[in-house]
């Protein structure tokens, strides 16, 4: 609980900081050569789009980066937790390892879905378009679905020891599957340019780890918060089996 | 990938089953509770118990079908039902109440698939043997799809001796059966008992105290009563009976 | 009942398994039939999809994605089937009680499932060309190119596709079930497929370059899915 406030209250400090102290920079496919302030500003004329990709609020985008970035880069080391609790459950066949790679899907699934909707934002921001299937949103877009796939299929099977081991099979090959994605979809020839980074002015980088941090706290606190519960429900069950034999 | 083996017979002094601490439990779902028996080889041991008392579990875990909760200390046959499952299963074989036959081949066809599986030997004097073991020469190059209940039954029975496995699980076998055909299977299996180790899981009581030479009633994962035939009193093993299945029911 | 030395060999028992499949559904014909008609179902909805597309289109451009397309649902029909015919009577109960190693039971099936979507692409590729690319007057690479392709999204098709599949039939709602798995996980294998497929279709100048680079990508994402499938199949078994 504690530290969902932190997370909260990081996070928020970095929006604030994203749009007051953070400046301009040159991510994406914009390069600027003089840093500019431009918290709540319109886009400065020499942002202004010279290939006919309409930059209509660089700001925007910009600012949408420190929580696109660090939302997208928790959900995927959540995934990969709950990848690794599928392994130890198919090893030990222990219900707990199962409990928390569910949970932890949970979580990676919510921040999943944050990434999604910080893409459009940005894609819309920067591109001047809803969508596009540039190679992050397209993975992301991939392992959304996989994700929903993760939870119809736990939900489809009847045992609950089958379920729990067709999830886990399926978590880890999904896990496999979505860097495999991101690859290939950065290597199938397309008239998309790739999307470049350049290096992080101080300014720019304390608001950055700081939402990351703030991210990675919330993803953890929701993590416990859900796993809390489910040790609650387990030890109801267990009172409810010693109440049926007698 | 496998090293080609050859069967060995098994000494006829090592038990059947030997099972200690049998448990399979996931969560708070307790399907089997320490269950622990032995049982010697050439024996018919008949499993008794209501719905979900975990008498399927427990043949699969014997079969080798599903693996036991760890600490559990499962022998058939001598073999470790985890560490040498894979030698385990060329001395098992099941009778179950589904046919575990390909509809859509003959039965012969059937059988040469099975016979490939376990690598047996001059295969067709095998089919043909047994094939007349339990009458169905006649029907051999017919697809087992037009098969009656009772000839797809004897059928499977022939499936599961092609390999000659020392230990035989039946699982409701009488389930769907006429009884002029659930006679002719309990004949069959009455002339090749001496041979074999039975394992049968069952809900017919009357049938299943008939057959056996030993008694196990699982409740709700727990052994309850576990006794040699000759030396169990009817009444009360009925009375136990129905007292374990109002608890089931409960 | 003394039994003679046995001789237990995968490669034997490999065979069995394949060899009774093809059996099976050279009676039955029911999954190359159901394939088949469903596949030309497909070309007829691409038919209507295109028929207001115009004069001046280019179908060429989209024809690897649309033939892969047809291919892919069609696959899924054979799939579910091929493990039904396991799943209905008990057989697989019984293949898991026989002495053979469970990759052994995965690469049956799957080459199974491999043979059967040649099959019906030797049927449906030449019949989606002669409705839709023959009077295109697309000036495409050599056949054996486009075949070469197809073969290597088959092997990923239906090696992941068993893998699925052996869950899916243990589910409520068994076809959407293998869908919702299948079609996200072959995501990346489609993409560069469909890059080779229209490579070659169009012949664009240097395509045999771009060409190779997707087969050697669709490969190694062959290769390693496959390999991740093969580990895991055992414990889909064992549940």
């Amino acid at each position: 609980m504690v530290l969902m406030v932190i997370g909260g209250l990081l996070t928020t400090l970095a929006f604030f900081m994203a749009f007051y102290t953070a400046r301009v920079q040159g991510f994406g496919t914009i390069v600027s050569e003089v840093p500019l302030d431009t918290s709540f500003a319109l886009a400065p004329p020499n942002l202004q789009p010279t290939d006919g990709i309409a930059y209509e609020r660089p700001w925007l985008s910009q600012k949408i980066f420190y929580f696109h970035v660090p939302v997208a880069e928790a959900s995927f080391l959540v995934f990969s937790i709950a990848a690794l609790f599928a392994v130890l459950f198919l090893l030990r066949k222990d219900k707990k390892y199962d409990t928390r790679s569910r949970i932890a899907m949970e979580t990676a699934f919510v921040f999943v879905v944050a990434t999604m909707i910080t893409g459009v934002l940005w894609t819309r921001a920067s591109w001047g378009v809803w969508w596009d299937w540039e190679p992050r949103l397209t993975t992301y877009f991939i392992m959304m679905v996989l994700m929903v796939a993760y939870f119809v299929v736990r939900n489809s099977v009847g045992d609950e020891e089958r379920a729990a081991t067709y999830a886990a099979v399926f978590c880890i090959i999904a896990w496999v599957d979505a860097p495999l994605s991101f690859i290939i979809t950065r290597l199938i020839p397309s008239s998309h340019p790739v999307v470049f980074r350049s290096g992080m002015d101080t300014t720019n980088l304390i608001p950055f780890i700081i939402a990351q941090l703030g991210m990675l706290m919330i993803g953890y606190a929701i993590y416990v918060l859900r796993a809390t519960e489910e040790d609650m429900r387990e030890r109801l069950d267990i009172l409810k089996e010693g109440l049926e034999d007698y | 990938m496998t090293p080609s083996q050859s069967t060995e017979s098994i000494p006829t002094d090592v038990l059947a089953l030997d099972v200690h601490d049998l448990s399979r439990t996931f969560g708070v779902r307790k399907a089997l509770d320490k269950v622990s028996f032995e049982l010697a080889q050439h024996q018919f041991l008949s499993i008794f118990g209501p719905n979900g008392a975990g008498k399927t579990t427990l043949l699969r875990v014997l079969a080798t079908l599903t693996p036991p909760s760890a600490g559990s200390d499962v022998k058939v046959l001598g073999y470790d039902v985890v560490k040498d499952a894979f030698a385990l299963r060329e001395h098992i074989g099941l009778i179950s109440h589904n046919p575990l036959l390909y509809p859509d081949l003959t039965a012969d066809e059937n059988l040469q698939f099975f016979a490939q599986l376990y690598g047996i030997p001059s295969s067709k004097e095998r089919i043909d043997e047994l094939l007349d073991a339990v009458e169905l020469t006649h029907r051999k190059l017919d697809i087992v799809r037009t098969f009656s209940r009772g000839m797809t039954q004897r059928l499977s029975l022939a499936r599961t001796l092609l390999s000659s496995p020392e230990l035989i699980f039946l699982d409701e076998p009488y389930s769907g059966l006429d009884p002029h055909a659930s006679d002719i299977l309990d004949s069959l299996i009455e002339g090749i008992r001496d041979k074999h180790t039975f394992v049968m899981v069952s809900h017919d009581l009357e049938h299943g105290l008939e057959m056996c030479s030993h008694a196990l009633i699982l409740a709700r994962g727990k052994v309850v009563l576990f006794e040699e035939r000759a030396s169990l009193d009817t009444e009360a093993f009925r009375s136990t009976y129905r007292d374990t299945v109002g608890l089931g029911v409960s | 009942m003394a039994s003679a030395k046995r001789q237990i060999s995968s490669f034997e028992q490999f065979k069995a398994i394949l060899r009774k499949d093809i059996v099976m559904e050279l009676r039955t014909k029911e999954m190359l039939t159901s394939m088949g008609l469903y596949a030309v179902l497909v070309l007829i909805i691409y038919y209507v999809a295109l028929s207001q597309a115009g004069q001046g289109f280019d179908v060429s451009r989209i024809a690897g994605g649309l033939l892969l397309l047809a291919i892919v649902f069609t696959s899924m029909l054979g799939l579910n089937r091929s493990l039904v015919h396991e799943q209905d009577q008990g057989c697989l109960e019984a293949l898991l009680l026989s002495p053979v190693d469970r990759p052994v039971i995965f690469f049956g099936k799957a080459v199974g499932n491999l043979i059967f979507l040649i099959l019906v692409q030797i049927f449906v590729v030449p019949l989606f060309y002669f409705i839709f690319l023959s009077g295109s007057g697309a000036q495409s690479g050599p056949w054996w190119m486009l075949a070469l392709a197809l073969l290597v999204g088959s092997i990923g098709i239906a090696g992941i596709g068993t893998f699925l599949a052996t869950m899916s039939v243990n589910t409520t709602g068994k076809d959407f079930i293998l869908a919702i798995m299948f079609i996200p996980l072959i995501f990346p294998l489609l993409l560069v497929i469909v890059a080779a497929l229209t490579a070659v279709i169009t012949a664009d100048p240097g395509y045999v370059q771009t060409y190779w680079t997707m087969l050697g990508i669709a490969l190694g994402y062959d290769a390693i899915m496959i390999a991740v499938a093969f580990a895991l199949y055992e414990f889909i078994l064992g549940a």
